[in-house]
């Protein structure tokens, strides 16, 4: 049974006149084991693809199978009981707690676990260790640099053992040193049998990735499987014609690196009038849940 | 998972400590005033008993004017303009009342003046009043120096004085034998009252520790003939039942009275329960104004969190990804509420105890604490916090994990 898999996955934002489609009837599948990157120009429904695969949001239609599971079945606190057991993140700025140490950081969600302190530190310095990090383990967040806080933030990710690492641009905010070194670490994982999520916006990490999808507009516009250790093929062409960002590219907004990502034209504005009609309904049934 | 939330909530707290301290004020003002008025209610309340707990049990007060206002009801209540009016009781009551077959002793109390002079030096603010030998029968009332003045000292102007006059008058030297000058006759000093608990809505509208007491002719003698009679205490006789003689007074009372109903008959035990019934709604209704402080304290703590709760809405979310359900959010942000209210607690009792020791220390005030009353105020202190937090705990839990991973 595939680890992740997505049934026509929508999400709208918003009301009316306002209503953004975010995703547009995106089907993925992803198995045990694989490391996934997604790309794709800003505002394309990647990290909304991650908070939903993460279970910090709910698609407004469409299935979600989590290890078989229906997401939409999971009540609020189930849903928090899975991010802390299955799931773990990386984002792009740490999000580490200013106030606590690193070893405290790291061990937050088995204190949410009701693991008791004794415990639950020794496993967050053992995991310290892991990331290479056992020498800052007092250190607050601000006293480290970037590469290291963001495997303080690994290592806060990996406590729990989760099945799933969903790491949103994991090296957006690091210099190329830092991004090796976590990268490195990321495929470590990969190694040790753990599926990655990885959204990134450089071409030269899908590397690490066995597989990468490109996304604009809220859907999935190229699935592509590749060699570890090579750049993937579709991410390459885009790199190459990185030069050719024109001055109306930046006015408008568009991402340099993406802007000729492979694939078909998209209609979606006839969608989003049939999703309105939906809209209603959905928002309620979802209020209703919560 | 609670020592962790308590751990956490003390952090967050000593984070940002100038305003903890601002928003703990309201609850330390709080707790310490409801503290200190409650303390001093109960330390009058208490003085307040004492001195009627002099009167024996046994014997009926009769006041002048409807002092107490039953009407129908079974609370009492303090009708205060019977005691700015002058006195409906005589000399001839006083007759009349000692041949009831159900008293045994019948004592007038009868006010003289306010004033008495000794060596040159004047007090004023003390009561002069004209009694019988009998008033030793009818309370408990010690003498320290000296004797009270017997029925042999007919005709001799003696004086007894309360201890608070001996010391302001003798500075600690013997005043026995010493001579008073009241209204420009000279009193010898016959004996001192030891020291009694005090009381200012008492027997006689006096403190017995400023009080001379000389004999009841000597007092019309030097009022021009006139008696200006303050209470009369009527001692049941042995075996005589208290309630017969509180009906045996009434009546002949209202005999005298040409049926006009102008007195007062108490118990000693109504007595205790008017001043009781008085202090305790005078003190409870400062009481309750204190505790509009409390309230007010609680919104404050309200506030914080609320400013908290927004300030710390990436914190929220960060603990949301990493697993925290809502009920532990929301447990985390009621601890510290709580922790708020119960820091401001603890420090608002230390303020009411240096409080009481001041007063007890530098003022006359005799402030009683109980344990009830802290106990209550620490109660009252946590049920605060909890039900202020309640609100932006609620609105931390409900957060939207995405919404909050993004704010601020």
């Amino acid at each position: 049974m595939a680890l992740i898999q997505l049934q026509e996955v929508s999400k709208i934002f918003g009301f009316g006149e306002a209503t953004t489609l975010a995703l547009d009837e995106v089907e993925l599948t992803v198995e045990k084991g694989e490391f996934l990157a997604i790309m794709g120009p800003s505002g394309c429904g990647k990290t909304t693809l991650m908070n939903i695969i993460g279970l910090l949001d709910r698609p407004t239609h469409g299935k979600y199978l989590l290890d078989g599971r229906d997401a939409a079945k999971l009540r609020s606190n189930q849903r928090a009981k899975m991010r802390r057991d299955r799931i773990g993140f990386v984002f792009q700025f740490y999000n580490l707690l200013p106030r606590l140490n690193v070893l405290h950081n790291v061990a937050l969600p088995l204190a949410y676990r009701g693991m008791m302190p004794v415990r639950r530190l020794k496993r967050a310095s053992d995991i310290l260790e892991q990331v290479g990090l056992r020498d800052r383990e007092y250190f607050l967040p601000k006293h480290l640099s970037g590469g290291q806080a963001q495997r303080a933030a690994i290592a806060r990710a990996l406590i729990n053992n989760p099945s799933i690492i969903i790491a949103d641009e994991p090296t957006g905010n690091l210099d190329s040193h830092d991004s090796k070194v976590v990268m490195e670490l990321l495929a470590d994982l990969h190694r040790q049998g753990h599926t990655i999520l990885m959204v990134t916006h450089n071409p030269e990490l899908t590397r690490y990735a066995s597989r990468v999808i490109y996304m604009r507009d809220g859907t999935i516009v190229e699935d592509e499987s590749t060699s570890i250790g090579a750049v993937a093929k579709g991410a390459l062409r885009t790199y190459l014609r990185r030069r050719k960002t024109t001055q109306e590219d930046v006015i408008a907004g568009v991402s340099a690196l993406l802007k000729d990502v492979p694939g078909k034209e998209l209609a979606s504005q006839p969608k989003i009038a049939k999703y309105r009609k939906l809209h209603k309904r959905a928002r309620r049934r979802i209020r209703s849940k919560i | 998972m609670w020592s962790g939330n308590v751990k956490t909530a003390l952090a967050n707290l000593r984070s940002s400590k100038t305003r903890s301290l601002l928003t703990m004020l309201g609850i330390i003002i709080g707790v310490s005033s409801v503290i200190t008025v409650v303390s001093l209610g109960e330390g009058l309340k208490q003085r307040l008993v004492g001195q009627i707990r002099q009167i024996d049990p046994a014997v009926v007060i009769i006041r002048p004017g409807k002092l107490v206002d039953t009407a129908g009801t079974d609370k009492m209540n303090l009708n205060l303009l019977a005691l700015l009016s002058p006195t409906t009781l005589t000399e001839n009551d006083v007759g009349a009342l000692a041949k009831i077959p159900s008293v045994s002793t019948v004592v007038p109390l009868n006010f003289a003046t306010n004033s008495l002079a000794s060596d040159g030096r004047q007090l004023n603010n003390i009561s002069v009043l004209g009694t019988t030998p009998s008033l030793t029968k009818v309370l408990d009332q010690k003498v320290e120096r000296g004797a009270f003045f017997s029925e042999e000292n007919e005709g001799e102007k003696l004086a007894v004085i309360g201890s608070d006059i001996a010391k302001q008058l003798f500075d600690g030297t013997n005043p026995i034998a010493h001579s008073i000058s009241i209204k420009g006759e000279s009193f010898i000093v016959r004996g001192v009252l030891a020291p009694s608990p005090g009381g200012l809505l008492s027997i006689a509208q006096t403190d017995f520790n400023s009080v001379v007491y000389i004999p009841f002719n000597e007092a019309k003698k030097i009022s021009g003939g006139q008696t200006n009679i303050l209470q009369i205490l009527a001692g049941v006789r042995d075996g005589q039942n208290i309630d017969v003689a509180v009906l045996d007074v009434k009546q002949t009372l209202l005999n005298s009275h040409g049926n006009q109903d102008d007195f007062t008959v108490l118990k000693q035990r109504e007595l205790l329960k008017l001043a009781n019934d008085t202090v305790g709604s005078a003190a409870g209704f400062i009481t309750a104004i204190a505790a509009i402080s409390l309230l007010v304290a609680g919104i404050g703590i309200m506030d914080i969190m609320l400013v908290s709760v927004s300030e710390r809405t990436r914190e929220i979310g960060i603990r949301k990804a990493v697993g925290a359900t809502n009920r532990q959010i929301l447990n985390q942000f009621l601890v510290e509420g709580m922790a708020l209210s119960v820091g401001g607690g603890i420090i608002g009792i230390t303020m009411a105890l240096l409080i009481y020791f001041g007063l007890r220390l530098y003022t006359r005030l005799e402030p009683v604490l109980t344990a009830p009353i802290m106990i209550l105020a620490v109660v009252v202190s946590v049920v605060v916090g909890v039900i202020f937090s309640v609100a932006p705990a609620l609105k931390a839990a409900r957060k939207d994990p995405i919404v909050a991973l993004r704010g601020e």
